[in-house]
C-alpha cells in the first residue's frame, strides 16, 4: 500500500485498568483507563478532537454505543466518537483508524480506548458469545468454540511439524513468568509445564493453561501528530509502521492451516512503511490467545521460519531479554484478554517499555517494538511498529 | 431458496453444492459470490459427493451453549474428495485422538441444529 502522509504520528500517553474479573461497568472502566492515559500524556481532555472506542460485547453489560457515554464522562460530550468491532482484534483496528486520521491531518490529538467486560456471563456464555466471532454458518453452528478452532490449528501443527504438546506448554510458562512482573496482569501466578499438561482439556490438544483467560479490562492511549507531541512536551513514542490484512473467515478456506494470512499481509505493510525487517524488532506483543497462536505468530511475523517457532520456544529464545522478547507484558495468556481492550493494551505496554516505565519486565536497550493483534482465528489483523524518540 | 438453504438441503443428502467459475474454472463452496481467482461473478453449480478425509480436528469438552449434551464431540475440517476444497462439520462419538487420526475417511451424512454432520465412512 502506498500512502502519502501529512503528519508523523506519536503515542503521547497510555494507561490501563488492571485486567481480571472487575466489578465496575464498562462505562466506568473505560473512563478510568482514559483518564490515566490523559494524565500520562499531560493534556487536557479538551485537547482531544475525537475518539475511537473498541468494544465487542457491550450488550453483555447493557451498554452499547459506549463512545458518547465515555465522552460525556470525560466532560467533552461535543466531541465525536466511533465504536469499532473487529472481534479480538478490535483494539488494534481502532488504533489503526485513529492512526490514519492523524497521519492524514484530519485531527492532531485523538483518544483510543478499548474496553470489555464478559466474566460476569460465566464460562458457558462467554464461550458461546466468542463463537459468534467465527464464520458461524460453517464453524460456530457446528459446535466450534474458539479454543476448538485454535486446537484445530494446533492439531495441524503437531501433524505437520516436529512439535509436542509440552512445547506448547512452554509458551504458557514463559508468559506467566513475564506476567508475574506486570502488576496489571490477570494471572500473576508461576506455572510449570506439568501444571499445563495436567490442567483439564478444553479442546484437545489444548488444555486450560494453553488458553488465555476471559478477562475484563480497559486500556487507553493518546495518539497525536509529532507537532502536537513536541509542543506538549513530555515523553512520546513514534509510530513508524502500520499494516492491516485479512484472511478467509473460516479455517477451511485457508491454503495452510498453520499460518495466518492476515498477519503476513499486515506485517509486510508495517515493515515496508517502517523501512525495517523482522531482525530490527527488539520486542513484540503478539496475539497469544492460545499457546499455539504465539508459535504461529512468531513465524508469520518473520521472527522464525515456518515450523521453527516451536524450536525457538524450546530453546528459550523468546524469553524476556533473550534473542527477541515475546510478550514481555505476559501476553494475552497471563496479562489477560479483555477482547476489545487487548490491542490497545499492547500499545500501552510498548509505550511503557519505550519510555522506561516497564519496571522489572523492562526489555533492555529496546528501541523498536511491535504490536500484533488479530480478530477471531486471524480473519482480521493489524500490526504496528513503534520507535523510541 | 437462499444460498445457505440450498447448501443445507444438499448436505442432508450427503452432497456438497459448489460453484465453478465459468471463466477460469476455479471451484468454491456455493456461499461464495465472486471468483477468488479471477473476480468473475459467473458460476455453474457442481454437486460434489460429501466424502473426504480429516484435514484437522479438535475434540471439544468445554462446549458453547446447546452443545453440552453432545460432549465430547469433534469439530472437524475435511478435505473433500476430487477437489481442493475443505468444509467443516460436527462429528459425534469422538472421545480421544485415537478415535480420529488425521486422514480418517469420512462423509457428510446430514445437516441439523449441529450444522453439517460428518461421520466415518
Amino acid at each position: 500500500m502506498s500512502v502519502t502522509f501529512v503528519e508523523k504520528v506519536c503515542v503521547l500517553g497510555a494507561g490501563s485498568t488492571k485486567y481480571g474479573k472487575l466489578a465496575d461497568s464498562i462505562a466506568d472502566i473505560s473512563t478510568q483507563a482514559s483518564v490515566s492515559a490523559i494524565d500520562s500524556a499531560g493534556i487536557d481532555p479538551k485537547d482531544i478532537k475525537a475518539s475511537y472506542i473498541s468494544n465487542v460485547f457491550g450488550i453483555a453489560d447493557k451498554q452499547v454505543h459506549i463512545g458518547p457515554v465515555l465522552m460525556s464522562r470525560l466532560g467533552i460530550p461535543d466531541k465525536p466518537s466511533l465504536t469499532i468491532e473487529s472481534a479480538c482484534g478490535s483494539g488494534s483496528v481502532s488504533f489503526r483508524e485513529a492512526y490514519a486520521n492523524v497521519a492524514a491531518g484530519f485531527y492532531d490529538c485523538l483518544l483510543v480506548t478499548g474496553v470489555e467486560k464478559v466474566t460476569h456471563t460465566g464460562t458457558e456464555w462467554t464461550t458461546t458469545y466468542f463463537a459468534y466471532c467465527s464464520d458461524f454458518f460453517y464453524e460456530g453452528q457446528a459446535g466450534a468454540s474458539f479454543p476448538g478452532l485454535f486446537a484445530s490449528m494446533a492439531r495441524a501443527y503437531l501433524t505437520e511439524f516436529d512439535a509436542t504438546e509440552e512445547d506448547f506448554a512452554q509458551v504458557a510458562v514463559k508468559n506467566h513468568d513475564n506476567g508475574i512482573l506486570n502488576p496489571k496482569a490477570h494471572m500473576q501466578k508461576k506455572i510449570t509445564v506439568d501444571d499445563v499438561m495436567n490442567s483439564p482439556v478444553v479442546a484437545s490438544p489444548l488444555k486450560l493453561y494453553d488458553c488465555c483467560p476471559f478477562s475484563d479490562g480497559a486500556s487507553s492511549v493518546i495518539l497525536c501528530s509529532e507537532k502536537f507531541a513536541k509542543a506538549n512536551g513530555g515523553d512520546y513514542v513514534e509510530v513508524i509502521g502500520s499494516g492491516r490484512g485479512g484472511s478467509p473467515a473460516a479455517l477451511q478456506g485457508r491454503e495452510h492451516l498453520t499460518t495466518i494470512p492476515s498477519t503476513k499481509l499486515a506485517v509486510a505493510d508495517a515493515y515496508k512503511m517502517a523501512g525495517i525487517t523482522a531482525k530490527d524488532i527488539d520486542f513484540a506483543e503478539v496475539h497469544d490467545c492460545f499457546t499455539i497462536a504465539e508459535i504461529v505468530d512468531t513465524e508469520d511475523l518473520g521472527f522464525f521460519e515456518k515450523g521453527k517457532g516451536v524450536q525457538a520456544v524450546r530453546e528459550g529464545r523468546t524469553k524476556l531479554n533473550s534473542d527477541i522478547s515475546i510478550n514481555p507484558s505476559g501476553g494475552l495468556k497471563s496479562k489477560g484478554h479483555p477482547i476489545g481492550a487487548t490491542g490497545v493494551g499492547q500499545v500501552v505496554e510498548v509505550f511503557d517499555q519505550l519510555t522506561g516505565n516497564a519496571g522489572e519486565r523492562t526489555v533492555n536497550d529496546a528501541k523498536i517494538g511491535l504490536t500484533h493483534n488479530f480478530g477471531a482465528t486471524g480473519a482480521s489483523c493489524a500490526v504496528h511498529v513503534f520507535q523510541s524518540v | 431458496m437462499s444460498i445457505e438453504e440450498q447448501l443445507i438441503e444438499n448436505a442432508k443428502n450427503g452432497k456438497v453444492l459448489t460453484h465453478k467459475c465459468t471463466d477460469c474454472g476455479h471451484l468454491h463452496l456455493s456461499t461464495v459470490y465472486y471468483c477468488l481467482k479471477c473476480g468473475s461473478k459467473g458460476f455453474e453449480d457442481v454437486l460434489l459427493e460429501g466424502t473426504g478425509t480429516i484435514a484437522t480436528y479438535t475434540i471439544i469438552t468445554v462446549a458453547p451453549a446447546g452443545f453440552e449434551k453432545y460432549t465430547p464431540y469433534a469439530f472437524v475440517v475435511i478435505n473433500l474428495d476430487n477437489s481442493e476444497l475443505r468444509i467443516s462439520g460436527f462429528m459425534a462419538g469422538i472421545a480421544t485422538p485415537a478415535d480420529l487420526p488425521v486422514g480418517t475417511k469420512v462423509k457428510i451424512s446430514d445437516f441439523d441444529e449441529r450444522g453439517i454432520i460428518v461421520e466415518k465412512q
